[in-house]
């Protein structure tokens, strides 16, 4: 739900470069943590994960929302498979047109944030039955990462030089603007977490009956590990 | 959500000056237009760079029909974010030719060039799990959207999807969703026993980058036309 729409060239330099830098960081330190894995019996999985958040995005739950299934993936792959799984998808979505690729980064640490609270809440939440636990662990991480958004948002517009923002009232129109934004994107959020959290919690509740070993985690375990 | 099994079609079944350039021209020309909208600081030049890039397109005899509409998608979240910037219509104007005029290029890129090609040229710059796992999802996204498509088929048949009643859709969306789910994980635990068995040692998209060609003065100076028009208007 919250991964970015922007096109390139409307964020400043500075910051979806800085987007990038991170996200060549988090990457690399997936990487480090999954070297223990058999990546190459990953590549399928994660291939498969990755089109299925695709094949979400295609669905109009209501005029204006589609849903991520980030927190899905999260909690079937893991925190640092999430992470790659968040960057493969953003690559592909750039390359349909949907978000620019300057914000790939940017892009790839706010849905990958996703995969990893929505694992990390998933795994606190143990005491609620699995759909209540799938769906809150959903509305907190879509609520975090609305709070994200509004945040890049906001550094954004302390810019300067950005789009000929004048340097007078600047702070009365930045205060204004964002908390426009951060009004717009909090109340027409709350809607779309709330489809994400139901359809979420039903597809983990569905998977916990039929195919309850996925949840076991054994998805992102090394086969060397336990635990 | 754009068709990417029609684009894909458009990709593959062309034979325009476009798509006989060369992959990495093409993306060299995406890149110079990126960097004509990140410098731009007028909407004329991007304006101007749009009817160039729609131009050449409806020269090299692709779909621009198609294409147009599909890069105006890149507006909605421009018009939100100048909202939030609360300027003018010159601001305005500016948000949504720096949206658009990328958008098209990329659109023109896509349109002209097989994913394969695109991975292939990618995966010289990306670790090599980086680079299989694109190849696999974009493998595997045309498998599901065939699978979704059969399904909402089945429910809709079934009566399963009823005006009004969005507690009944949502539940059986989303059961259609995990029964997807669980099959495309099912299908890749399959898939990885047959590559192993056929030798799979971890590398999947073919990697290297073609050089430049003739053909290739296209795309390259479309891009370097957009790029200098936006640097010449300051």
């Amino acid at each position: 739900m919250t991964h970015m729409h922007i096109p390139d060239g409307i964020l400043p330099i500075w910051l979806w470069l800085a987007g990038f830098l991170v996200m060549s960081l988090v990457l690399a330190f997936s990487f480090y943590r999954v070297r223990g894995m058999d990546t190459k019996k990953k590549v399928p999985l994660l291939g498969a994960l990755s089109a299925v958040m695709l094949v979400g995005m295609t669905l109009p739950v209501l005029p204006g929302y589609h849903i991520n299934l980030t927190v899905v993936t999260g909690i079937l792959m893991g925190p640092s498979l999430g992470m790659v799984a968040a960057f493969v998808t953003n690559v592909i979505l750039s390359l349909m047109g949907h978000g620019g690729i300057t914000v790939i980064g940017l892009n790839t640490l706010l849905v990958g944030s996703e995969t990893v609270l929505g694992h990390l809440l998933f795994t606190l939440l143990k005491r609620l039955p699995v759909f209540w636990r799938a769906a809150v662990a959903t509305v907190l991480t879509l609520f975090i990462t609305t709070l994200m958004l509004v945040g890049i948002v906001a550094v954004s517009h302390l810019d300067p030089e950005v789009l000929h923002q004048g340097e007078e009232h600047g702070n009365e129109i930045l205060n204004g603007s964002v908390s426009t934004f951060a009004w717009m994107a909090l109340s027409l959020g709350a809607v779309g977490w709330l489809i994400e959290a139901a359809i979420t919690g039903a597809v983990v509740r569905f998977i916990a009956q039929v195919k309850p070993d996925l949840l076991g985690h054994d998805l992102h375990r090394s086969p060397g590990r336990k635990g | 959500m754009l068709d990417v099994a029609k684009i894909d079609h458009w990709a593959a079944s062309g034979s325009g000056p476009f798509h006989r350039a060369s992959t990495l021209s093409k993306v060299l020309f995406l890149m110079l237009v990126v960097a004509g909208a990140v410098v731009a600081s007028s909407p004329y030049p991007l304006m101007a760079g749009y009817a160039l890039i729609l131009a050449v397109a409806i020269g090299a005899r692709l779909p621009w029909t198609s294409m147009v509409p599909l890069s105006l998608y890149a507006v909605v979240f421009a018009l939100l974010y100048g909202l939030s910037l609360r300027g003018g219509a010159l601001l305005f104007g500016l948000l949504i030719f720096k949206a658009v005029t990328p958008s098209l290029a990329m659109i023109t890129l896509i349109m002209t060039t097989p994913y394969p090609r695109i991975f292939s040229l990618l995966s010289t710059v990306l670790p090599e799990l980086l680079a299989s796992t694109l190849f696999m999802t974009y493998r595997t996204l045309f498998i599901l959207l065939d699978m979704m498509g059969n399904f909402a088929a089945a429910i809709r048949l079934r009566g399963g999807l009823s005006p009004g009643s969005l507690a009944k859709n949502s539940s059986n969306i989303a059961r259609g969703i995990a029964m997807l789910l669980v099959r495309a994980v099912e299908r890749a635990s399959r898939l990885y026993a047959v590559m192993a068995v056929r030798g799979y040692s971890g590398s999947m998209a073919q990697k290297g980058a073609e050089g430049l060609r003739p053909g290739d003065w296209l795309p390259l100076g479309t891009g370097v036309l957009v790029l200098a028009a936006a640097i010449a208007w300051k």
